[in-house]
């Protein structure tokens, strides 16, 4: 079967499923609007606008890493941890050059905070070129090279903080933190983290769509083999490809510590790099390498945060307990979406045997928990009564039709 | 299972497929005498597989009815046409390669021992026993994966044999063996004959149908053209009715003009160490000219592929002896520094090897010569189309547009824009490996034209195949490869299928 949207289409912006997306979104902000409470979007724009965008734009950052390299037929779990240690290295330069004002919670200097900057970066490109390394030399399957940094680049953050905590000043601390004035501004100015994404997804997809280099990310992608058959260097495309997205997540880590003041190697990014991939996913790559573009992951990267606001608003108590659950919903409800037309033309079916069977109570039980704990007892029992009339009747609707 | 009062085995009546967009299969019959092997014969794309999965039980048909042993049949899976004694042999095999040998042929339907556990004597056991009845000289407990492609295909016939089948279809049994391995295969299809199976089997390889079958038919764009009798028919009268016209048979004879030397390889050693042999190639010494084209012959495995790869440096360069390229030595180590220097390569395998799926006809073609559609150090959509049009119109690729995706080609027409690819980077050696293969009649034809005109444009050529009129249709030398090494060398005048395949074998 030949995807449908397989080629990029340069001459017009968006596709049909980006549209969907655009639609999805709109339809989000209203269903906020209308049913939370405290009408905040009503009454207080500016401040959730900000509170969205600030989100979008530090997830976006590295989302657009994950999809060069997703693009690329390849994987970065890596991300999140390599914001904790984008974050940590920012931190530790600065104390190392100005250990003074750093524990006095003074001004840094400019200076300082772009070598630390730029350190921050280079340990990127490092995990980048690691990981191609990994991948290319020692032949390892990218999943288990970024699973190896996953685990081990965070591990790493925290001994870097815990070690340069304890030579440079009198305690060790598993913290650093950071109050020069330059990251205050960037922390008051949602315009700065926005703006930073906007050019970075301007220049991703000008690579994407416009350079021979983003040709072969997509060959790449598509065919790797071929691709070297083709006279292509895979291994620097490659190269690049985990580069890009080992120093947007890099990026990204010096807008986390921006944001909270402070450089925590134990929790910073934590989990990210999979919202990282599902905004990719949610914006219509695929993760068989090959497919997907830059505005789609922008919109993913958009629907993922409107939604994770939408429940905080309606829910109102901890939002950041229900924001897995809410995008693994959404990544499955999307994708789901992208395959339903598929679905029916093959004739396949949603219940099927022994398995839908056990699936119909497992989703209402689903349903009626998660209905339970956000609007109380009585909603829990109407969601998990209609949730199974709902699917039996799919289920029986199904059995007709295949009889 | 007997229901010997219908001479038909098998009969499909009427048989509609439609798919979305296409009509796959329309208003075709077949009867099929019982314990004869019934041949279907069509270009790709004719309906044949599609039909065949109709009657394994993988698609129901639209329209039409099915009897199997005189009994109507309504198949809803495969394990259901099993049943009823009908197994399909896939062209593209269908085993787990990391299971062993008899768990792939006992798959799904494990035996097991009177506690419920995997009986693995037994099945080994029989396993082995069939196995030893196809001539397969594997231990039923190797890994399924490590055996060469002509005893996997045993295996799937000894899956269908375990199941009792009366009725077997084979799509393309032979498109990926060895002579020998075709050779074993034909004596097991007539074993199977003998036992009273019925066989219908797939093919466009004309002199395989006619040394086997007793039956012929002849489908073309989903339609049945015809089924007659295999002694009242001739191979070309067969070629007519699949393609709706008679195909002379090509030749080139006009003389080629023979240009400067190109290529000349001296003594070629390609060790492989984990092999007994030690050599993918040894003592390999050819030369070529511009404006000529070399055919390798040899079988699967001979080195055909290897030879042409050394060449391109597309695999790690540890040969040794000379490569000279106009006079100069070369030692390319990435196919990138083939392409600098001229040299152009169409891989064998072209969907695995070739073709990029997720890129439109334009980005396929241009791939290669993309920095000749840069405008201002972008890329842009308007000069790569300008780019694409020459060549695309050059090898008369049919495609609705520059941005069609290239999935929507058929075979021969992909092909063609793989060729049209290396064209662009204006080679001036261009290394062909099996490129007709899995290619219609019609298209295949084509590229013979193709190929013949860029040897007379100054190309020099290295054209390998595994169909050797081919190569004695397009070639003005020929060199035969065995195990790796170069047995014999034919001019065109001297060479004849029999020599080469004398030679070839080694007999």
């Amino acid at each position: 079967m030949p995807h449908p949207e397989a080629s990029p289409k340069i001459s017009s912006l968006l596709r049909s499923s980006e549209w969907a997306l655009v639609l999805a979104i709109l339809l989000a902000v209203i269903a906020t609007a209308v049913a939370d409470a405290n009408h905040s979007y009503w009454f207080e724009p500016f401040e959730s606008i900000r509170d969205i965008a600030r989100n979008t734009a530090l997830l976006g950052i590295f989302a657009l890493g994950a999809t060069v390299v997703i693009i690329a037929g390849g994987i970065d779990l890596s991300a999140g941890s390599m914001i904790a240690l984008s974050g940590t290295t920012c931190a530790t330069t600065m104390l190392a050059l100005a250990p003074l004002q750093m524990m006095g919670m003074k001004p840094v200097g400019p200076l300082v905070v772009t070598i630390a900057c730029i350190a921050s970066l280079l340990v990127g490109f490092l995990v980048g070129t690691l990981h191609t390394w990994l991948i290319t030399s020692i032949r390892l399957p990218p999943f288990i090279a970024t699973l190896a940094t996953l685990v081990g680049l965070r591990s790493f953050a925290r001994a870097l903080c815990e070690s340069s905590t304890a030579a440079l000043t009198p305690t060790k601390s598993a913290l650093i933190n950071v109050s020069d004035p330059l990251f205050k501004t960037v922390r008051e100015n949602v315009s700065i983290p926005v703006a930073v994404f906007g050019v970075l997804a301007l220049i991703t997809w000008l690579i994407l769509t416009r350079t021979v280099l983003g040709r072969h990310i997509h060959a790449l992608g598509g065919n790797e083999q071929a691709a070297r058959l083709a006279g292509i260097r895979t291994d620097n495309v490659q190269w690049f490809a985990y580069c890009f997205g080992a120093m947007t997540a890099a990026l990204a880590g010096l807008f986390y510590v921006a944001n909270e003041s402070v450089a925590a190697p134990v929790n910073q990014g934590r989990g990210h790099e999979l919202n990282a991939i599902a905004a990719a996913v949610v914006g219509g790559c695929s993760l068989a390498g090959g497919v997907g573009t830059v505005p789609g992951t922008v919109l993913g990267a958009i629907f993922l945060r409107v939604v994770i606001d939408a429940v905080s608003k309606i829910i109102k108590t901890g939002a950041d307990v229900y924001e897995g659950l809410i995008v693994g919903i959404v990544v499955v409800i999307a994708v789901t979406f992208a395959q339903i037309g598929e679905m029916a033309q093959g004739g396949r079916r949603l219940l099927p045997g022994g398995l839908g069977l056990c699936a119909i109570p497992t989703l209402a039980i689903l349903c009626g928990a998660i209905a339970t704990m956000t609007a109380g007892a009585r909603a829990g029992m109407i969601a998990t009564g209609v949730a199974v009339a709902f699917l039996s009747f799919v289920r029986l609707w199904e059995s007709r039709r295949t009889a | 299972m007997d229901h010997i009062d219908t001479p038909h085995a098998v009969v499909m009546q009427g048989i509609t497929k439609r798919f979305p967009g296409v009509t796959a299969l329309e208003n075709v019959t077949i009867e099929v005498e019982r314990g004869k092997l019934h041949a279907i014969c069509g270009e790709n794309g004719a309906g044949k597989s599609t039909l065949m999965k109709i009657l394994s039980g993988i698609y129901p048909p639209d329209e039409g009815l099915l009897l199997v042993n005189g009994v109507e049949v309504r198949f809803t899976g495969t394990r259901h046409a099993e049943q009823a004694g009908v197994a399909i042999i896939h062209q593209e095999l269908a085993l787990v390669e990391d299971l062993s040998v008899a768990a792939n042929v006992f798959l799904g339907r494990e035996k097991r021992t009177s506690l419920g556990l995997l009986d693995e004597q037994a099945m080994t056991a029989e396993c082995g026993r069939l196995l030893v009845s196809l001539e397969c000289h594997v231990s039923p407990r190797a890994r399924t994966g490590n055996l060469r492609v002509g005893d996997q295909q045993l295996i799937e016939i000894a899956k269908a044999l375990s199941l009792n089948a009366s009725i077997v279809v084979m799509d393309e049994p032979t498109s990926a063996l060895t002579e020998n391995e075709s050779v074993r295969l034909e004596r097991t299809i007539s074993r199977l004959l003998a036992h009273g199976t019925t066989i219908l089997y797939i093919s466009h390889k004309m002199d395989e149908v006619f040394r086997l079958a007793d039956r012929i038919t002849v489908l073309r764009d989903g339609r049945h053209i015809k089924t007659v009798n295999r002694i009242e028919t001739t191979p070309g009268e067969v070629t007519g009715w699949m393609v709706g016209r008679e195909i002379a048979s090509r030749q080139f004879d006009t003389p080629r003009v023979r240009g400067p030397k190109l290529l000349e390889i001296n003594n070629l050693r390609v060790p492989w160490p984990e092999h007994p042999r030690g050599y993918r190639l040894s003592e390999i010494s050819l030369d070529l000219h511009a404006g000529e084209i070399l055919g390798v012959a040899g079988l699967m495995g001979a080195g055909r592929t290897e030879l042409l790869e050394t060449i391109f440096g597309a695999i790690e360069p540890t040969w040794t002896g000379t490569i000279l390229l106009q006079g100069k030595p070369v030692r390319f180590r990435h196919p990138r520094e083939a392409c600098a220097a001229h040299v152009a390569m169409v891989t064998e395998d072209r969907k695995r090897l070739g073709l990029f799926p997720d890129l439109d006809v334009a980005g396929n073609v241009s791939l290669c010569s993309l920095t000749e559609a840069l405008r201002g150090g972008f890329l842009s959509r308007a000069r790569e189309e300008s780019l694409v049009a020459a060549p695309l119109r050059d090898t008369g690729v049919k495609t609705p547009g520059p941005h069609a995706s290239i999935t929507a080609l058929s075979g021969g027409n992909q092909q063609k824009c793989i060729i049209g690819r290396w064209l662009l980077t204006k080679p001036s050696l261009l290394l062909l490996d099996d490129p007709t293969r899995g290619i219609d009649v019609g298209a295949k034809a084509e590229l013979y034209s193709l190929i013949d005109r860029l040897c007379r444009d100054g190309l020099g050529v290295i054209l390998t195949s595994s169909e050797l009129p081919e190569l004695l249709a397009l070639a003005d030398r020929i060199i035969v490869l065995s195990e790796g090494r170069l047995i014999a060398e034919f001019s065109r005048a001297q060479a004849t299928e029999q020599k080469i395949m004398e030679a070839a074998t080694g007999s």
